[in-house]
C-alpha cells in the first residue's frame, strides 16, 4: 500500500470518523448540560428567536462594520471561499462522489475555482495578520486559535499545491493534512464551524422570548 | 519544393523522436508521475515513422531548417513564418548563464553584509532607554495592510526562487524526482497567489501613500547615511530608507505584477518576445525586491529597538520616536523632540 | 472551609448551563465585541475586551466541565485552574467594566450573550464575597430599609404628600384591590419626586385604579446587580408578596433598566413559580392607554429633544417603538442621535455600576461616548431618559462634560403635554 493509499484509505476513514463522532460528541455534551426551564411569561417564541437569531448574525451591522471592515471583509471572504473550495471543487466533487457520496454535482470552473482560491487565502491572512497586530486580539488569542489558523492554512495551501495533479506526493501530503485537520477539528476552537448554531441560536431564544426584534 | 518536402519529413522525423521519448518516459513516470492534467496529448495516432526516418540530414541540419536565417547568428530576428525564433535561444542564455548563475547571490550577499554590520555595531538601541509612553504610528488596517502583503511576498518569494533555483540548487544535491515535485508544487501555489500580490500591492499603495513622498529633508537623510554610522538624523513620518523602499515596492512590484499577468496568460501578448522579456524582468525584480526585504525586515527587528512595537501594536515609544522621527514626533504631539535633553540648560 | 477560588470556581461551574456553555465554546476570539463595548472604545484599552472579561469562568468550564475536559486533563492538555490572584485581579472587570448592556452580543458574530453570562459569573463572585465595597454597603441599605439608597416609607410618604399637594391628586397607598401596583427606583422617589405626580394625573385621567405598597415601593433590585440570587429572590419576595396580598392584578415596573428584567423576566425564574399578576413595564402601560385614547396627547413640547435608550428597557427589554411613538405625539421636534436604538450605548452606569465608587472614573470616561452622541444633534435642547439611575449618570455625566441640557424623564414629559380636560370638553 501506498503512501497516498493509506492517507486516502484507511487514515482518511480513521480521521472522518474522529471527526464525525468527536463533533458530536461535543455538541451533544454541550446540550446535555441543559438548563433550567425559564418560566417568565414569554413574550414571543423562542423557537422562532432561536431561527432569527442565527439568520441575523449573518449579516454584519453597519455602525460596527466600519471599524473594522478589514475584519469583516477577511472573514467573509475566507469562509465563503473556503466552502465553495471544499464542495464546488472539481477534485473535491470527485473525492467526495467516488469515496464517501456516490453522488456527484457541477464544479466551479478552473478560472473560478482560482479566484475563489485567492479569496479564501488572502481572508484567512487578513485574519490571522489581524491576530497578531491588533492589542485587543493578541491579548485575547490563544495557541488554539493560532494552530487553528495555520493548519487551516496548510491544508489549503497543500492543496493548491496539488493542483497539478502530476504527483502523488503532493496529494498525499493534502491527504495526510486534511487526515490531522479533521482529527484536530473536534478538539479545538474549529468546531465554532457547527458550536455557532448553538450559541447564536440560544442567544437568540432568549431575546426572542422577550419579544426582542434584533 | 525541395523545401517544403524537407520540412515535412523533418516534422515526421521529430514526432516520431517525442513518440519514442514518451514511450521510454511512461513506465518510469507511472511509479509516481502522472502527466499534468493540461498536457498535450501525444497519441495523435501516428504509429510509425517512414524507415529511413531519420533521413539524409545531419542534426545540426534539421535544427538549421527550424531556425531559419542565418544559422550562425543568434542574434538575427527570425525571418517570417519560421518556425524556431532566434531570439529563445538568447533568453535561454541569459536566464542559464545569468540569472541562474548570479541572481541566487544577491540575498545571499545581502545577509552577509547585514551579519557583519550586526556583530560590528550591534544593533540600534533607544539611547534614552524607554520612556514606557507611547505614540500612535500605524493604524490597524495599516498593520494588516502591511502583514497581509508580507505573508503573500514570503509565499511568493519562496515559491519563486524554488522554481527559478530549484534546478541548479536543489536538483543536484536532492535529485531530480524531488526537484520536479516542489517545483510542481512552487508553480502551483505561484500562480494562486499572484493575483492575491496584486491586491496586496493596491492596498499597501492606498494605505502607505500618505507620509511618503520625497522631501528636503530626506537629503541630510542621504548626507548622513542614515545615521546607520553614528550621528542624528532628522525625519518626517518616514525617512528617506523607508520611502525608498515604499517607492521600490511599488514600483518594482508593479513590475512584477504586469508581467505575471502576461506570463500567466500568455495570449495576452502576440510576441513570443515580450514572455521572454517578461521571464527575465519578473526574476530581476523579484530577487532585488527579496534582497532589499532581508534589509528592511533586519531594521524592523533585531536591527533596532523598539520598531517592530509599530507594526505588531501599532504604537511606539516617544522616545523611540523622537530618535528616529523626530519632525513626525513634533507633528503628532506638539512637544519639542529635543526637549527632555534641555531641561537643565534653563537659567 | 473551603477557599475563595473553590467557591467561585464551584459557581462559575453551576452556572455554566448549556446556553453559557455554547457561548464559551462558540467563541473564536475575533475581538469584534471590543468595538462594541463603550469601555473599550473610551479607554481603548484591550483589557476592556467583553469576552475577556469572562475569562475565569470560561477557564474553570474548559477545565472541568467542557467536553473532553477529562480527556485533555488526562493529556496535561486542560488549561491552568483559576488562582485567586486572577479572581481579584479580575474582579473590578467584573464588576466596574461591565454594565450588562448586551451592545456586543449585537457585534459578535456568534451572537454571544455576554452581558447575560457576566451576571451568572457575578453569581461566583458574590457568593466568595468578592464584591466590591459600593455594592455590598448598597445591599447592607436593602437588608435594613429594602432600598439600596435607604429610603424609608416614611421618605416616600413625605414625597406622596408633596404631589398630592402639588396635583391636587390623592394617592392611595396600600389600597387592596387596585389594579395596578406601582413600585419605582429609590433614585426617582428622592431625585425626581415628580414621577409619583405624574402617574396619579396620567392614572386619573384614564382612570386607572392603582396604589403603592407601604411595604413594596422598591424596584430596584441590588440582588441581581451583584449577581447573588438568593438575595435577589429576597427582595423580590417583597414586591410579590405585597401584589399578591393587595390582589392587584398588575405590577407596573418603573422608568428603571434592570429593575424590569429584575421582575419581568428573572423574576419567576427566581422564585420558582408564576406570579398571580403580571408585570408590566410603564412605558408599555403609557403607550396602551395612547393607544386606547385614555390618555391623549394635547400640546406638543416644542424643545429639541432626543431619546436615550436605557440598555434594559430598550435592547434587553424589548420596548424599542412604544417609547419613539409616545415621544413623536408629545414632541413637536424629537429627533435620533446616532446609532439610536438598539444599538445605542449605555449611558455608563448600568449594571450596578453606578452604585460602585470605584469605578467612578471609568464611567465618566464612558460616558464621553454618549457625549460625542449628544453633540451631534444641533441645538438639542432636552433629552429623554426613561431610566432613573440612567438619568443621575447623565446629570454627573453632563456636570462632568460640562454640557448645558435638560434631563427628562418620559412619564413626566408625558403627564406633562397631556390633553387638558377642558380642551377635551371644548
Amino acid at each position: 500500500m501506498s503512501f497516498l493509499q493509506i492517507v486516502e484509505g484507511p487514515l482518511f476513514i480513521f480521521a472522518a470518523a474522529v471527526f464525525v463522532l468527536g463533533a458530536l460528541w461535543r455538541l451533544i455534551g454541550i446540550i446535555r448540560i441543559g438548563r433550567k426551564k425559564d418560566i417568565s411569561p414569554p413574550k414571543a417564541s423562542a423557537a422562532a428567536g432561536f431561527i432569527r437569531g442565527n439568520l441575523r448574525h449573518f449579516i454584519p451591522r453597519g455602525i460596527f462594520a466600519k471599524r473594522t471592515m478589514v475584519h469583516i471583509v477577511g472573514g467573509y471572504g475566507f469562509h465563503l471561499g473556503l466552502f465553495a473550495l471544499i464542495f464546488f471543487g472539481a477534485y473535491h466533487i470527485d473525492f467526495l462522489n467516488e469515496r464517501i457520496l456516490g453522488v456527484s454535482w457541477p464544479a466551479m470552473p478552473r478560472w473560478a475555482f482560482l479566484m475563489v482560491s485567492g479569496v479564501a487565502f488572502s481572508g484567512l491572512i487578513m485574519l490571522w495578520v489581524r491576530r497578531i497586530s491588533d492589542p485587543v486580539m493578541r491579548l485575547i488569542s490563544s495557541k488554539d486559535d493560532h494552530i487553528g489558523s495555520w493548519l487551516t492554512f496548510l491544508v489549503m495551501l497543500s492543496g493548491c499545491f496539488a493542483l497539478e495533479q502530476a504527483h502523488d506526493s503532493l496529494r498525499a501530503t493534502h491527504m495526510l493534512l486534511v487526515d490531522i485537520w479533521l482529527v484536530y477539528f473536534p478538539f479545538s476552537r474549529l468546531m465554532h464551524g457547527f458550536t455557532f448554531v448553538l450559541s447564536r441560536g440560544n442567544s437568540g431564544a432568549t431575546y426572542g422570548r422577550k419579544g426582542i426584534d434584533l | 519544393m525541395q523545401n517544403q518536402f524537407h520540412s515535412l519529413r523533418n516534422f515526421l522525423r521529430l514526432s516520431v523522436l517525442m513518440l519514442m521519448l514518451a514511450a521510454f518516459a511512461a513506465p518510469v513516470a507511472a511509479q509516481s508521475v502522472r502527466p499534468p492534467g493540461n498536457a498535450v496529448n501525444l497519441d495523435d495516432g501516428i504509429e510509425e515513422g517512414p524507415s529511413n526516418a531519420l533521413g539524409d540530414l545531419s542534426d545540426t541540419e534539421i535544427w538549421d531548417n527550424f531556425r531559419g536565417g542565418n544559422p550562425r547568428d543568434i542574434f538575427a530576428p527570425a525571418p517570417e513564418g519560421q518556425v524556431m525564433t532566434t531570439t529563445g535561444q538568447q533568453w535561454r542564455m541569459i536566464r542559464e548563464k545569468f540569472i541562474r548563475k548570479y541572481l541566487g547571490w544577491a540575498p545571499l550577499i545581502v545577509i552577509g553584509l547585514l551579519a557583519v554590520f550586526y556583530f560590528a555595531k550591534g544593533p540600534m538601541k533607544i539611547s534614552a532607554g524607554r520612556s514606557g509612553k507611547t505614540i500612535p504610528r500605524f493604524t490597524l488596517s495599516a498593520r494588516v495592510a502591511h502583514w497581509f502583503m508580507a505573508a503573500v511576498f514570503i509565499i511568493l518569494g519562496l515559491s519563486g526562487m524554488i522554481i527559478l533555483l530549484g534546478r541548479v540548487v536543489i536538483a543536484p544535491y536532492f535529485g531530480l524526482e524531488f526537484n520536479s515535485v516542489l517545483t510542481s508544487a512552487a508553480m502551483q501555489g505561484h500562480n494562486l497567489f499572484g493575483p492575491v500580490f496584486i491586491f496586496a500591492l493596491i492596498w499597501l499603495f492606498i494605505k502607505f501613500i500618505r507620509g511618503n513622498f520625497f522631501q528636503w529633508v530626506d537629503l541630510k537623510w542621504i548626507s548622513k547615511l542614515g545615521g546607520f554610522f553614528g550621528g542624528h538624523v532628522s525625519s518626517g513620518q518616514f525617512n528617506f530608507g523607508e520611502k525608498s523602499w515604499f517607492w521600490m515596492v511599488i514600483i518594482v512590484g508593479s513590475v512584477i505584477s504586469v508581467t505575471g499577468v502576461i506570463m500567466l496568460f500568455p495570449g495576452l501578448v502576440d510576441d513570443i518576445r515580450w514572455l521572454q522579456l517578461s521571464t527575465i524582468l519578473h526574476a530581476l525584480g523579484a530577487v532585488g525586491l527579496i534582497a532589499v526585504a532581508f534589509g528592511h525586515i533586519y531594521v524592523g527587528t533585531i536591527g533596532m529597538e523598539g520598531s517592530l512595537d509599530s507594526m505588531l501594536k501599532g504604537e511606539v515609544d516617544e522616545n523611540w520616536a523622537k530618535e528616529h522621527h523626530d519632525l513626525w514626533y513634533e507633528e503628532m504631539t506638539g512637544k519639542s523632540a529635543s526637549e527632555t535633553k534641555a531641561p537643565e540648560e534653563t537659567p | 472551609m473551603s477557599t475563595i477560588t473553590e467557591i467561585a470556581v464551584e459557581k462559575f461551574l453551576e452556572h455554566t448551563d448549556s446556553e453559557a456553555a455554547s457561548f464559551f465554546e462558540a467563541c473564536v476570539n475575533c475581538g469584534q465585541c471590543a468595538e462594541a463595548c463603550h469601555f473599550h472604545l473610551a479607554t481603548g484599552d484591550p483589557r476592556q475586551t467583553p469576552i475577556y472579561k469572562l475569562r475565569p469562568m470560561q477557564r474553570a468550564y474548559q477545565r472541568d466541565k467542557a467536553p473532553f475536559s477529562s480527556l485533555k486533563k488526562m493529556l496535561g492538555l486542560a488549561p491552568n485552574p483559576v488562582t485567586e490572584a486572577e479572581l481579584k485581579e479580575w474582579e473590578p472587570l467584573v464588576y466596574d467594566s461591565c454594565n450588562m448592556c448586551g451592545r456586543c452580543t449585537l457585534a459578535c458574530p456568534m451572537g454571544i450573550d455576554i452581558a447575560g453570562t457576566i451576571s451568572k459569573m457575578r453569581e461566583g463572585y458574590a457568593a466568595a464575597g468578592l464584591v466590591p465595597e459600593g455594592l455590598k454597603s448598597a445591599a447592607e441599605y436593602v437588608k435594613k430599609t429594602s432600598s439600596p439608597m435607604g429610603v424609608t416609607i416614611k421618605a416616600l410618604k413625605a414625597q406622596i404628600s408633596h404631589q398630592e399637594k402639588a396635583t391636587g391628586i390623592k394617592i392611595e397607598v396600600d389600597k387592596k384591590g387596585a389594579d395596578y401596583m406601582c413600585t419605582f427606583s429609590s433614585m426617582e422617589i428622592m431625585g425626581y419626586p415628580e414621577v409619583l405626580g405624574a402617574y396619579a394625573k396620567l392614572f386619573k385621567r384614564a382612570g386607572l385604579s392603582w396604589t403603592i405598597s407601604s411595604v413594596a415601593y422598591e424596584a430596584t433590585n441590588v440582588g441581581v446587580q451583584i449577581g447573588s440570587a438568593p438575595m435577589a429572590k429576597e427582595i423580590l419576595e417583597r414586591v410579590v408578596d405585597a401584589a399578591e396580598a393587595l390582589e392587584v392584578k398588575y405590577v407596573i415596573s418603573p422608568e428603571c433598566g434592570h429593575a424590569y428584567g429584575a421582575i419581568r423576566w428573572a423574576g419567576p425564574n427566581l422564585m420558582g413559580r408564576q406570579f398571580k399578576f403580571e408585570v408590566v413595564h410603564i412605558i408599555e402601560v403609557l403607550d396602551k392607554l395612547r393607544r386606547e385614547g385614555k390618555i391623549p396627547a394635547g400640546k406638543k413640547d416644542s424643545r429639541r429633544m432626543t431619546l436615550h435608550d436605557p440598555c434594559q428597557i430598550i435592547r434587553r427589554g424589548g420596548l424599542l417603538r412604544e417609547p419613539r411613538k409616545l415621544l413623536d405625539e408629545s414632541c413637536e421636534d424629537f429627533v435620533e442621535m446616532k446609532s439610536a436604538g438598539i444599538a445605542n450605548f449605555c449611558c455608563g452606569g448600568g449594571g450596578g455600576v453606578s452604585a460602585n465608587p470605584r469605578a467612578n472614573e471609568l464611567k465618566t470616561k464612558a460616558f464621553s461616548l454618549k457625549v460625542e452622541q449628544l453633540n451631534g444633534v444641533e441645538n438639542l435642547e432636552a433629552v429623554v431618559v426613561p431610566c432613573g439611575n440612567c438619568r443621575a449618570v447623565f446629570e454627573d455625566g453632563l456636570d462632568e462634560y460640562e454640557m448645558d441640557l435638560e434631563v427628562l424623564g418620559l412619564s413626566e414629559l408625558i403627564a406633562d403635554t397631556l390633553e387638558e380636560d377642558d380642551q377635551k370638553q371644548g
